[in-house]
């Protein structure tokens, strides 16, 4: 187990840069997320660990000591594939000690490390198969196996699940947080489904177009977003949005947030933006209030049960707005529906994107 | 229930005999094409073995039973064109194959300009064996060619002359020309290989601990072993009846010292113009290579059952 320290870390394939400079400390036992959508560079950042792409500047610290021109083999980490890049030819035994075998370790080492990992995920009725005769899952576990045989200082994980299908995904998530938990090896997740990173990360790393947005709990992220991405990114159905300038408090009236149409939306006072400043309004689609003495009204363009709950697609000055309601009622909901924003749930963004208050 | 019985009564006889007929209707315009073209000479050719066809004698063309067989195993030139053969065929594929895989491993690797290496790469293939074999001889000729300069610069000749003529060297001259002429095979097939394996998987095994032999042992050959088997198949059928360099370059010459048994075959058919007896050598050729290929096709068989 160790601590991993990301300094500085820049990369750039020619003259195109794909990292800005990347800081993070990852704690030893640390079960990091790096989420993001595709091409934001949390791949790239991963294979940097793992010493599959050569770092351009900066350094990687791995248990304090730099790492950027050690082999993959002698960083001590190992790491899941999304494809899960088992050796064909190899049995599942085989590939699980493969780098046991590589490292000359004692046949009876081999066999109770192979045999304990095997217990664990259990594989044990399959160690005799090839990768070819063997489901989805199952290989996902031999991966996972293979990681784990060598009890390295940490694990990266590269989409591990993302080829498995969602109900199988929901169990191994479920998986891997129990074998971390039992493991307490510090690991890093790299995904783009974000119920992935809320539900196995101890800190999320949001990424986007090669800079990190924020780090934080997963409820930190999904409570104060840093900013507008990760306020979009992290939720489903996502944050609404809308615009409107800042209103300061006063003349009796707190703050608020004047609309295109003129409706004031009552704010908690902020710092550090102007009078009549553009601003973004945010609110989650489960915070929005449907009430007949609501102060906003919009129109239902259609209703979706998901039989958890309901989502109402509506149209508010004409943009798309979305409201998550347990409420089996709204089954109903007329053409029009009013809606009122509790303030507690309220954020707000300046022009600039990032988080005001 | 009541209308059953009608339809029970048998079809008529021309009925059904256009019904069973059909299928073979439809497809004898593609067997007959086939047989045609293929049957035919083949069965043409086998007869021969059997007869005395001598172009040049008109009384010829009698059933002479076994009698070329005969001949032939008294026949020291064929049994030294056979020893040729593996000569030439062994020593031709092992220098194209272990040169090809060499090259198509350099190519897998990426590098500037490796569109254009590629292509260029493919060109011997593109040469026309007779014309391959011609430039090689002019190589190797110590009047037009540089070769023998060049192997006397290096010490390995004491006076420039063409080892085409050397009875100890001449085979070679053609196997050089050959192998020159069948890299390009192995390497784009083998390339084609080696591009189809995952690259994450050199990436988890160079995680795993694996440097580059344990790579090529455990990932790359294993993956490539099934091309290997069908390509070296191909090569050596094909180089074994392949006698269009040596016939361009040494005509089988210094005495007999380059004569395989496709060769020897083309002597007896157009030079020597005993159809007949040449046949027999081809059929004998033709066993041999069937013993051969049914052997490698049950290796790669017991190959991939294990795989």
């Amino acid at each position: 187990m160790a601590s991993i320290d990301i300094e500085s870390v820049r990369k750039s394939y020619g003259p195109f840069p794909v990292l800005h400079g990347v800081d993070l400390t990852i704690r030893d036992g640390e079960f990091i997320v790096l989420v993001g959508p595709s091409g934001c560079g949390k791949s790239t950042l991963l294979r940097m660990i793992a010493g599959l792409e050569e770092v351009t500047s900066g350094d990687i610290r791995i248990s304090g000591n730099r790492v950027n021109d050690l082999a993959p083999k002698d960083r001590d980490i190992a790491m899941v594939f999304q494809s899960y890049a088992l050796y064909p030819h190899m049995s599942v035994a085989d590939n699980m000690s493969y780098s046991l075998r590589l490292r000359k370790t004692a046949k009876e080492k081999i066999a109770s490390a192979v045999g304990g990992a095997a217990a664990k995920l259990g594989l044990e009725p399959l160690l005799e198969r090839r990768p070819k005769a063997l489901s989805g899952g199952q290989r996902q576990r031999v991966a996972m196996g293979r990681a784990i045989v060598r009890k390295p200082k940490a694990f990266l994980f590269d989409e591990p699940l993302s080829n498995l299908d969602a109900r199988l995904r929901e169990q191994m998530r479920a998986e891997i947080k129990k074998l971390h938990a039992d493991l307490k090896a510090t690991s890093i997740y790299v995904t783009h489904d974000q119920i992935e990173a809320m539900t196995l990360a101890d800190r999320i790393v949001a990424m986007h177009g090669g800079v990190v947005q924020q780090v934080g709990s997963p409820l930190e992220l999904y409570d104060t977003p840093a900013n507008l991405f990760v306020a979009g990114f992290i939720g489903s159905p996502g944050m609404n949005f809308l615009e409107g300038r800042y209103v300061v408090p006063g003349e009796g009236k707190g703050a608020g947030i004047r609309l295109s149409d003129g409706t004031v939306v009552p704010v908690a006072s902020r710092t550090g933006i102007g009078p009549d400043a553009t601003v973004t309004l945010g609110i989650r689609p489960e915070h929005v209030v449907i009430s007949d003495t609501g102060m906003l009204e919009a129109s239902v363009d259609l209703v979706e049960p998901t039989g958890f709950g309901i989502i109402l697609h509506l149209s508010l000055h004409g943009l798309p707005f979305k409201i998550f309601t347990l409420d089996r009622e709204a089954l109903s909901a007329g053409p029009t529906v009013r809606v009122d924003f509790p303030q507690k749930y309220l954020h707000v963004f300046d022009d600039k994107g990032d988080r005001v208050g | 229930m009541m209308h059953q019985p009608i339809q029970k009564h048998r079809p008529p006889l021309r009925k059904r005999l256009a019904d069973a007929s059909e299928p073979y209707l439809y497809s004898a315009p593609a067997l007959i094409l086939i047989a045609a073209v293929m049957l035919v000479p083949l069965v043409v050719g086998i007869s021969y073995a059997f007869r005395d066809i001598q172009l040049l004698n008109p009384f010829s063309g009698g059933f002479v039973g076994l009698d070329h067989f005969r001949a032939l195993g008294q026949d020291q030139a064929f049994f030294g064109a056979l020893r040729n053969t593996l000569w030439w065929t062994g020593a031709s594929v092992f220098f194209q194959f272990t040169f090809g895989l060499i090259l198509a491993l350099l190519l897998d690797k990426p590098f500037y300009g490796r569109g254009l290496v590629q292509a260029l790469v493919f060109l011997p293939w593109a040469v026309p064996s007779f014309l391959a074999g011609l430039n090689w001889a002019w190589l190797f000729n110590p009047v037009i060619g540089p070769l023998p300069h060049w192997f006397v610069a290096l010490g390995l000749m004491d006076e420039p002359h063409n080892i085409l003529s050397d009875p100890h060297l001449a085979m070679w001259g053609p196997i050089v020309a050959n192998v020159w002429w069948g890299i390009p095979f192995f390497a784009i097939t083998l390339l084609a290989a080696l591009q189809a394996i995952p690259r994450d998987l050199y990436e988890a095994a160079s995680i795993d601990g694996a440097g580059p032999v344990q790579r090529f042992l455990s990932i790359t050959l294993p993956f490539l072993a099934p091309t290997i088997a069908i390509t070296v198949l191909l090569r050596t059928v094909w180089i074994s009846n392949f006698a269009d360099l040596i016939v361009v370059m040494t005509n089988g010459g210094p005495a007999d010292r380059t004569q395989i048994v496709a060769s020897y075959i083309f002597t007896q058919a157009f030079r020597r113009l005993d159809f007949g007896y040449a046949s027999a050598i081809a059929l004998v050729l033709l066993a041999l290579l069937l013993v051969y290929s049914m052997l490698i096709v049950l290796l790669r068989q017991t190959m991939l059952n294990k795989g």
